[in-house]
């Protein structure tokens, strides 16, 4: 199998612009404002053995797990595909990620024999459903969340099945423009085989599929050689996703086993909660995106994506848990458990190799959705926005702020004010970077945002669908976490917050309330008091942080005329060091984890300890040991605890790389 | 009359003269001034002994713009915006265009944070106006604005949610910041770009006053010294789009120059494109600090106005020109993994390659070229420099000596070329194989100062068979400037839809438009017969949000929205491969107008003889690492029609020309050389 060089180049990168060419068309043609301003949707070529040969600038979240689909597909139609079949999918458990993403596969065939699959995923602003938008943080089943579609002919020999079409069309909001949608997705894959068949016809059959293997053995060796580079060993970390049961916070765990091995990663979820009637279940595609993501963005940003980057990694779950998620749990926080799964891979990677992690991310891609009726423009309206927050810092430097996170591919999340108002009875009256919300350390995590809408006629309905509303995403190395998300909605003047932060289903909104989003920032890199005072100021000039949180988090101090006063600011931070609480550990090998249907763990703590750091029974503590990224824990006080010390468990031990003699540093989370 | 064109560079200004009269052409050039480009340029405009009293027409691209923005040596500039959008060019729209990689930073805005003033005004999508705007509380941020710039003269964007649809507030703080600051730059959005999106308008305003200043001082200085010595015509500036305009339009709109010099030499292609009957051509155009790449297909090289300069969005028109830090200048150096690296910081004008000897002691790819032998040192470069083989050698020395394991001197000289081939080879392979073009269905145009030395070595590269050299390579841009035609581009933003009966609109914001530019180009001296208006229109189906670029249908037989609505049903059935019934809303109305200008016929080459004439030298050259002796060719003197076999190379004033061995040679008939390969 030889192909020459320029050769080989030109159809790997010709099949990367069949993929380009097939963007611009979905951005152009589609009618689903996610799609056309933001970017949410993602094209890629596959074989028929459910292998990626090609993708370009696509969303991590769609693509990556979308071999999965392929399989599903041709699980069902292995011997039934015929030129001029269709597939269309949306269902969770067989192919899909979030219902609202409608993914088009497009058998391509030369002669008799089935080439390629062009395929787009794209989100769909509503596929039916209890809430406007599809999106709601409440449900409880997949029912819920709107139409299920297996992986379906929807046209078959070139003709349409009309019967099908409009089932589905019936049952989904605003009908008009999912057929738009649908459209720009076959669309695209016309302009897919138009561009394969001439790629065909100049190199022959055998020549491109030559290239593409060739390219997929390129692309895995580069990984190979990265993990190769690794340390063996394997690596526990633990985090946590927000379920609510009955009203009350119920945190799931997901736990990550990372074995390096070799040239190879295993990421085995074994000890991760099973899944639960709540938005915080996902496929184990999309937890696997979350661990490609995290390997790319931390070992090799800069080598290619296809199939051959997949090879490496080996996943591995327990069925039915909220990593792998089966009938009939929700399935709608994709976003949330792939983000987790990066969450969890940062924890464990930054065990390995310190230097190239960064701080937590935002931890959720916090989707909102408003939905009504237009008067005006005598239409119904679904407005969708999933406003980036903040990035994590790293050794090099502070986190963006307000940008899109590493498994986000190009999303633009945010939608233009004036094109948001031009389609829709919604005024944006702010639209900010949020002040104090990057986590603080030696490099500041970035900002969440701010965005401020009012409703400005008629009803409407709101949703969201967020994580980290209430555990804030964390810093590494000492940093501190950044703000979680928060929703409000100011009513008669007055702001409101929701009992189920971040998890809200239809909620009524009226003429002239304001729905405020804050999206989470970014955790923080290094000891905040090790952080240059000159950074600080500039942040304090800037606005980006407070002269309160200045002196509070980093210690710095400043004269009436805005400089640094380096005196106090030694001073200051000599206090806020001493006033650190660091703990020896003890072994303590019973149960540590509780809960009703999700697991989160618990730390027993003598009255005497508890009250030195300030913490009572059920506020969460974050401790630090030596490795960079900290354990979070609920505080149980209890008198018979052992005083003095932090009594930790085997796998707690492990996770914070203590061993007996060792202290921990234990803060309570603000 | 004399017509002249003039091409500011990073490196060397570059002059074309043309006679009317007598149809000749003159080229020359001189090293750029950076500190002062006038002096460059008239310093290039003395040698050339240019009587601009006898000048009809001047002509000029500018970098000078593009580069402040990529240095970002612009001005500081203050912005105004409505109350709550404070952090619009900071936040842009949140995308991550560097995916997978954390370490990656989001480029910085133009306007620092601690340098926006929001102002309590709101106009609503449909220009209505929800808050008016108080001129006290303009005076009262401006008086801010004012302390906070410390006496400085500095710029300032005033860029409002909606401008597009209502203007007023704008112009109102304009107006206001005109008095209370005087000498700044003051841009408005609406007026830059009075199109939909807050962010992409407010990026273009600001890219506009960021290299306001800059661009102004530069035109008003060339201006004045231009009339000092008895020029008594217009100055015209290239622009990104591809046409000329007066200065002062230039000097208001600085951000449609960002592609100024590239724009010229793209025209000049696709002119000898038309010449030579090779409608498919790849630009290759490379100076002393950079190298511009352009894919022209069917003899129209691609427009966009979607284009990031430096991450930031300029929505401006302007031609599709891949741009890398990749040129004659461009320093050597080892990173800190001890790995040899090109560019993109360059030696520029001053000091210049080590090899001119003025100061410069790090190694270029120019002083590379120097030791391979394939720049000769035996005739002063523009005339002026002499170029000194040893500092060459030694600054590469200096270079190895931190890496013993590449060997000697030739070794390390052939691989910095060998880096420096293969960025531009990336940089090709961008606009070309990742956009589905093969480039071996193309030419490459190989022009600017050290184009035609690498042409050859980027054509084995890409599997090309063919490079075309122009003549006078050197000053090909200038030369573009000349066959510019003046070009004005125009829009309007109104949502109309198809079926809602506003035929009328159409047609009297057209009206308006049309008044408009033949107003702007009448001004420009240009004859009512020699304008061009092609009209566009943004429509999109309703529901949607991008739109399409529709031309005007041509039989508009009934002349109304129902046309155009047919006419953009047709035009999203070729681009997407379907079209539904729906109704379409046109949203923006485009007008561009063109004013031709008289233009340059290019002489025919008319030299005869054989190539052994034309041989000057023969001198040591350095090819696959094997020294050989190698004729050089003065091309002047080399006759049209007769191959040339390589290795060879050609030199002419400002440019040399390298046959590498399988390559050869031959003249065409408008003095063109056409670089074939023989063997695959």
């Amino acid at each position: 199998m030889t192909v020459d060089p320029i050769t080989l180049e030109v159809i790997g990168e010709g099949l990367i612009a069949i993929v380009r060419e097939m963007r611009a068309t979905v951005i152009r043609a589609s009618y689903s404002p996610v799609i056309w301003d933001m970017d949410d949707f993602s094209c890629a070529l596959f074989d028929p053995a459910g292998q990626m040969i090609a993708q370009s600038d696509d969303h991590p979240g769609h693509v990556l797990p979308m071999p999965w689909s392929v399989r599903c597909a041709m699980e069902d139609f292995q011997d039934d595909l015929r030129p001029g079949d269709v597939i269309l999918l949306n269902d969770s458990y067989r192919g899909g990620t979030h219902l609202n993403d409608v993914t088009m596969l497009y058998p391509l065939f030369d002669g008799e024999e089935l080439i390629v699959f062009p395929a787009v995923r794209a989100h769909w602003s509503d596929v039916g459903g209890g809430a406007p938008g599809s999106y709601s943080g409440l449900n409880t089943n997949i029912y819920q969340e709107g139409v299920r579609i297996p992986p379906i002919k929807i046209v078959e020999g070139g003709r349409l099945n009309r019967a099908a079409m409009a089932l589905l069309l019936n049952n989904m909001r605003l009908p008009e423009d999912r057929q738009g949608d649908f459209n720009a997705s076959l669309g695209a894959c016309k302009v897919a085989e138009g561009r394969i068949r001439r790629l065909l016809a100049k190199y022959g059959r055998k020549t491109v599929l030559d290239a593409i293997a060739l390219n997929l053995d390129r692309a895995e060796r580069r990984l190979r050689a990265k993990i190769a580079a690794l340390p063996d060993g394997e690596y526990v970390y633990e985090d946590y996703l927000e379920y609510f049961e009955d009203g009350a916070l119920d945190p799931v765990l997901m736990r990550l086993t990372l074995t390096i091995r070799g040239d190879e990663i295993v990421a085995d979820f074994a000890g991760s909660s099973p899944q639960v009637p709540g938005v915080v279940n996902s496929t184990l595609a999309t937890t696997g995106a979350g661990v490609v993501v995290a390997v790319k963005a931390v070992l090799d940003p800069d080598g290619p994506i296809n199939h051959g980057t997949f090879r490496p990694i080996t996943l591995q779950a327990p069925e039915a848990s909220i990593v792998d998620v089966k009938l009939d749990a929700p399935a709608g926080a994709h976003g949330e458990v792939r983000k987790r799964a990066v969450s969890v891979m940062l924890g464990a990677l930054a065990q390995v190799v310190p230097d190239l992690v960064c701080g937590d991310l935002c931890g959720t891609s916090f989707p909102n959705a408003i939905g009504g009726r237009d008067a005006r423009r005598r239409r119904d309206y679904v407005y969708y926005e999933a406003p980036s927050g903040g990035n994590g810092a790293w050794r090099g430097g502070d986190g963006p702020s307000a940008w899109g996170n590493i498994d986000f591919g190009n999303v633009r999340t945010i939608q233009s004010a004036e094109a948001l108002e031009s389609g829709m009875p919604l005024l944006v009256e702010e639209s900010a970077l949020r002040v104090d919300s990057g986590g603080e350390g030696t490099m500041r995590g970035g900002l969440g945002f701010r965005r401020a809408i009012r409703l400005l006629e008629g009803e409407a309905r709101y949703s969201v669908l967020s994580d980290r509303a209430v555990l804030p995403p964390f810093g590494v190395g000492g940093a501190g976490p950044a703000a979680p998300v928060k929703v409000s909605v100011v009513h008669d003047g007055a702001e409101r917050d929701f009992a189920t932060p971040g998890k809200v289903t239809g909620h009524a909104i009226a003429a002239d309330d304001v729905v405020v989003l804050e999206s989470a920032g970014g955790g923080g890199y290094g000891d905040p008091l090790a952080r240059d005072p000159a950074r600080v100021r500039d942040d304090v000039v800037a606005g980006l942080v407070s002269r309160a949180r200045a002196r509070e988090g980093y210690g710095v101090v400043f004269t009436a005329t805005g400089e640094v006063d380096a005196a106090e600011t030694a001073r200051r931070r000599a206090t806020l060091a001493a006033s650190r609480r660091t703990f020896p550990i003890a072994a303590d090998e019973r149960e540590a984890y509780e809960g009703r249907r999700g697991r989160h763990r618990v730390i027993r703590l003598a009255p005497s300890v508890a009250s030195a750091v300030g913490a009572k029974t059920g506020d969460v503590v974050e401790m630090l040991g030596r490795h960079p990224a900290p354990l979070r824990a609920w505080v149980r006080v209890e008198t018979d605890a052992v005083a003095d010390r932090i009594a930790l468990d085997a796998l707690a031990r492990r996770i914070l790389g203590v061993a007996a003699g060792d202290h921990v540093r234990v803060t309570k989370l603000r | 009359m004399q017509w002249v064109g003039v091409d500011v560079g990073g490196t060397f200004t570059d002059v074309v003269v043309y006679d009317e009269a007598g149809g000749t052409l003159d080229v020359g050039k001189s090293p750029t001034s950076p500190a002062d480009p006038t002096v460059g340029l008239l310093n290039a405009l003395t040698k050339l002994k240019v009587d601009l009293a006898g000048t009809g027409r001047v002509v000029h691209g500018t970098t000078i713009g593009t580069n402040a923005v990529l240095e970002r040596t612009g001005a500081p500039v203050w912005l105004l915006t409505t109350r709550g959008f404070r952090d619009t060019l900071e936040i842009g729209r949140t995308n991550r265009t560097i995916l997978y990689d954390m370490r990656a930073q989001k480029p910085a805005p133009l306007v620092p944070r601690t340098r926006v003033v929001e102002i309590d005004e709101r106009v609503t999508f449909d220009g209505t106006v929800l808050r008016p705007l108080r001129e006290d509380d303009v005076r009262a941020a401006l008086a801010r604005v004012r302390e906070s710039a410390n006496g400085a003269r500095a710029a300032l964007v005033v860029s409002f949610l909606h401008s597009y649809a209502w203007p007023a507030h704008e112009d109102t703080a304009a107006r206001i910041a005109a008095e209370m600051l005087p000498g700044w730059f003051i841009s408005t959005s609406a007026d830059v770009l009075p199109e939909l999106r807050e962010y992409e308008r407010c990026s273009t305003a600001a890219l506009n006053a960021y290299i306001g200043p800059k661009v102004g001082g530069y035109l008003t200085a060339l201006t004045r010294a231009l009339a000092d010595r008895d020029y008594r015509g217009k100055v015209f500036i290239t622009t990104s789009s591809g046409g000329i305009v007066p200065a002062e339009v230039a000097a208001r709109y600085p951000v449609h120059t960002v592609l100024s010099g590239p724009a010229g030499g793209v025209a000049a292609a696709v002119n000898l494109g038309r010449l030579t009957g090779q409608r498919n051509l790849i630009t290759y155009d490379m100076g002393g600090t950079s190298t511009d790449v352009c894919l022209i297909e069917d003899l129209e090289p691609a427009l966009t106005t979607e284009q990031h300069i430096a991450g930031l969005p300029n929505r401006t028109p302007q031609i599709e020109i891949n741009s890398i830090g990749a040129g004659g200048g461009s320093v050597a150096w080892l990173d800190a993994g001890g790995a040899l690296r090109v560019g993109p910081r360059s030696a520029g004008a001053d000091p210049g390659p080590a090899c001119y000897g003025r100061g410069g002691v790090e190694a270029t790819i120019t002083d590379a070229n120097v030791v391979l032998g394939r720049a000769g040192t035996d005739v002063p470069l523009a005339g002026e420099i002499e170029l000194d083989a040893e500092r060459a050698r030694q600054a590469l020395a200096r270079l190895g000596a931190g890496l013993p394991e590449v060997g000697d001197v030739a070794a390390l000289a052939d691989g910095v070329v060998r880096l420096a081939v293969a960025r531009m080879v990336s940089a090709i392979k961008e606009i070309s194989i990742a956009r589905g073009h093969d480039p071996r269905d193309f030419a490459l145009v190989a022009y600017g100062g050290a184009g035609p030395m690498h042409a050859a070595l980027l054509a084995d590269e890409l599997d090309m068979t063919r490079v075309i050299v122009p003549p006078a390579p050197g000053n090909f841009s200038a030369f573009g400037s000349l066959i510019s035609d003046l070009r004005r581009d125009y829009v309007r933003t109104r949502l109309l839809r198809t079926r809602g009966g506003g035929d009328a609109a159409v047609e009297r914001l057209y009206a308006g438009l049309e008044r408009e530019a033949r107003a702007d180009l009448g001004a420009e001296g240009v004859a009512p017969s020699a304008i061009t208006l092609v009209r566009m229109l943004g429509m999109r189906y309703v529901g949607q949000s991008w739109e399409l670029l529709v031309r005007w249908p041509d039989e508009m037989s009934d002349g109304t929205l129902a046309a155009l609505e047919a006419a953009f049903h047709r035009a999203h059935e070729q681009r997407y491969g379907h079209a539904t019934a729906r109704e379409a809303e046109v949203v923006s109305l485009r007008l561009t107008a063109v004013g031709a200008v008289a233009k340059p016929t290019p002489p025919r080459w008319t030299v005869t003889g054989t190539p052994a004439q034309a041989e000057r030298v023969r001198r040591e050259v350095s090819f696959d690492r094997e020294r050989q002796r190698v004729a050089v060719y003065r091309r002047e003197r080399l006759p049209g029609g007769t191959p040339l076999s390589g290795p060879a190379i050609i030199e002419e004033m400002g440019a040399t020309t390298v046959i590498p061995p399988g390559w050869s040679a031959t003249v065409g008939p408008w003095g063109e050389l056409v670089l074939t390969r023989q063997s695959p």
